[in-house]
């Protein structure tokens, strides 16, 4: 059946379609729906928990003990909150938890322009916590795509046993569409690991063996390990290179943009071949450098100052034009704008 | 056998000579084989720290948390799994300092989870700093002339909420302390035990101790059991509080 359905409300439908049964959270522009939802969601069932939580370090450790409990679990947070849940996002890499983090950009830095729709968290989401670790990273465009990425970005951290952030923004978590989220079909993926209660097992942030045991000053341990794990978030990332792809022979620029830019240049599709990443991390590799050959100039164009851009440079090896659209005003005329000032020529 | 308990194959444990911990694990691991707790029926989470280490060496599932994140994922473990009997073994530190905040609330939400508070009024594992509980004048590495504040005063801040459950007891105090750990887990909210415990390497010797026995005397010698019923515990006894 067809309903109006807005983003944040689909992130949060996709989640209990997926199995998530505990959400904890602090209450963050433009995510603070998803956690009304998840509060109503306790009432109506007894086997949703919920944790309005003091601050965002507790709503993201709690979601990593629930899932050690047994729990699908996630969060929703945004900006300065984001930032608070990097210490618990890299413990989770550490201790293999899979979790899902979802975070409804705003305009930062700090707390910015609170109800603004940004890209900002994007290097952050890759980079945010200590150390080295392989983040799985999901930004949908569409009211359709919130739900759909959201049953993917459980999935992937089943698989990949580790915490799966699924990105958007103030427009995409606020935008209103009709669909029917009954089409989306998709196989979700069960609990393996056996919860708390059930062995004598040892979940720890310190470096570990396979058997849990703290081995704080072993190179070769940690080396194993960490490449354990890189390979298997690889191996998980390859079943969900997601992107979109216009080519265009008259063009010899090839326009990258994600999220909800993504449907503000969509008209530009006749002036340029388009290039939309839906996975974001880890990084399209091949499929970014077959689609980006034949074209002279790559640009990327995104609501912060050129973060996913300089990521694209560096995977292509080649110069990349980048075109922010910042302070929260996202429209055609601006992106038109940018584009004619980095690439010294009318856009029509 | 309370031994069941404990991983005996990782002896000797990672903490010094003289360190209190060991016997606030085995105290525990006695009250968990008395009450039938065992690896299908429970769980202890411990924060980070020396303290943190003590999850790792019971023969039960259990999680090694962040610095000062052992509430929070306690709380959720339980919501979870009501089933499950959490017991959090943490820091002085851990608990009322970085993890002062998650104290404060969950204190407030009352889960039902025992949380024992490893007090030795230091940062030990990092060497020796001033700690929330550290008390005023006391000299540690961060603080060479003296502490210069009053320490946080945890029985107050348990006792802020209506339901409350505090005890105060020490590692000199065995069996004290055993029925201190029996009567907190059997008490069915957020049940606190405050357990004075010997830093010997890292903050008593800075204070004159030559050994941890000489501390374990001084906690002999400063500590007496409150009177029945009593209401407030005063800073030297042992005891506890409770209202349910």
């Amino acid at each position: 059946m067809r309903h109006l359905v807005q983003g944040n409300e689909a992130l949060f439908l996709g989640a209990l379609k997926a199995g998530a049964n505990f959400f904890a959270g602090y209450p963050i522009s433009p995510s603070t729906n998803i956690l009304v939802l998840a509060a109503e969601q306790a009432v109506k069932d007894t086997n949703f928990k919920f944790i309005q939580s003091e601050d965002e370090l507790a709503a993201a450790n709690a979601i990593i003990g629930a899932s050690l409990a047994g729990a699908k679990s996630f969060t929703a947070t945004a900006g300065p909150g984001f930032t608070l849940m990097q210490e618990a996002i890299g413990y989770a890499h550490e201790v293999e938890v899979p979790t899902v983090f979802l975070n409804i950009q705003r305009v930062g830095p700090a707390t910015g322009m609170p109800t603004m729709p940004a890209q900002q968290d994007i290097v952050q989401t890759n980079y945010g916590s200590s150390g080295d670790y392989y983040p799985l990273a999901f930004y949908p465009n569409s009211v359709a795509e919130c739900y759909r990425y959201a049953i993917t970005a459980f999935n992937a951290a089943e698989e990949s046993l580790s915490p799966v952030i699924l990105l958007g923004d103030a427009f995409v978590g606020h935008l209103n569409e009709v669909v029917d989220l009954d089409d989306i079909e998709l196989e979700v993926i069960p609990r393996t690991r056996p919860p708390l209660g059930t062995g004598k097992r040892f979940f720890t942030g310190l470096a570990h063996d396979e058997e849990g045991n703290p081995r704080t000053a072993d190179a070769g341990v940690y080396r194993e390990w960490l490449t354990k794990v890189k390979a298997r978030h690889e191996k998980v990332a390859s079943r969900y290179s997601d992107y979109e792809f216009s080519g265009n022979p008259a063009s010899d620029t090839l326009l990258i943009s994600y999220g909800i830019v993504s449907r503000v240049v969509a008209p530009l599709g006749s002036t340029f071949a388009l290039f939309r990443p839906i996975r974001m991390f880890p990084m399209l590799g091949d499929e970014l450098r077959n689609h980006a050959q034949g074209y002279e100039k790559i640009a990327v164009i995104e609501a912060n100052d050129g973060q996913y851009a300089c990521l694209v440079e560096h995977e292509l090896k080649r110069d990349v034009i980048h075109v922010p659209l910042l302070g929260g005003r996202i429209n055609l005329d601006l992106a038109k704008q940018g584009l004619k000032e980095k690439l010294e020529r009318e856009v029509p | 056998m309370f031994k069941d308990l404990i991983k005996l194959d990782l002896l000797p444990t990672s903490w010094c000579p003289g360190c209190g911990l060991g016997q606030i694990m085995i105290q525990l691991a006695m009250v968990m084989d008395g009450l039938g707790l065992n690896h299908t029926n429970s769980t202890v989470i411990s924060g980070v720290g020396c303290t943190g280490r003590l999850a790792g060496y019971m023969n039960v599932d259990g999680i090694y948390t962040l610095h000062g994140r052992t509430l929070p994922v306690a709380e959720a473990v339980k919501l979870v799994s009501p089933d499950l009997k959490v017991i959090v073994v943490s820091g002085d530190g851990d608990l009322a300092s970085i993890g002062g905040n998650h104290l404060l609330h969950a204190a407030r939400r009352n889960p039902d989870l025992t949380v024992l508070c490893n007090n030795n009024n230091v940062y030990g594992l990092t060497g020796g700093q001033a700690g929330p509980t550290t008390p005023r004048n006391t000299k540690t590495v961060s603080t060479p002339s003296g502490a210069t504040y009053d320490p946080v005063n945890l029985q107050n801040l348990m006792k802020a909420g209506a339901k409350y459950f505090y005890a105060k007891t020490t590692v000199y105090h065995q069996l004290h302390l055993r029925n201190c750990i029996k009567e907190a887990v059997a008490w069915p909210g957020f049940a606190f035990v405050d357990i004075t415990c010997q830093c010997i390497e890292n903050n008593g010797r800075r204070l004159g101790f030559n050994s941890a026995y000489e501390m374990l005397q001084h906690f002999r010698r400063t500590y007496k059991r409150a009177p029945d019923g009593a209401e407030t515990l005063g800073s030297d006894e042992i005891g506890i509080v409770r209202q349910g």
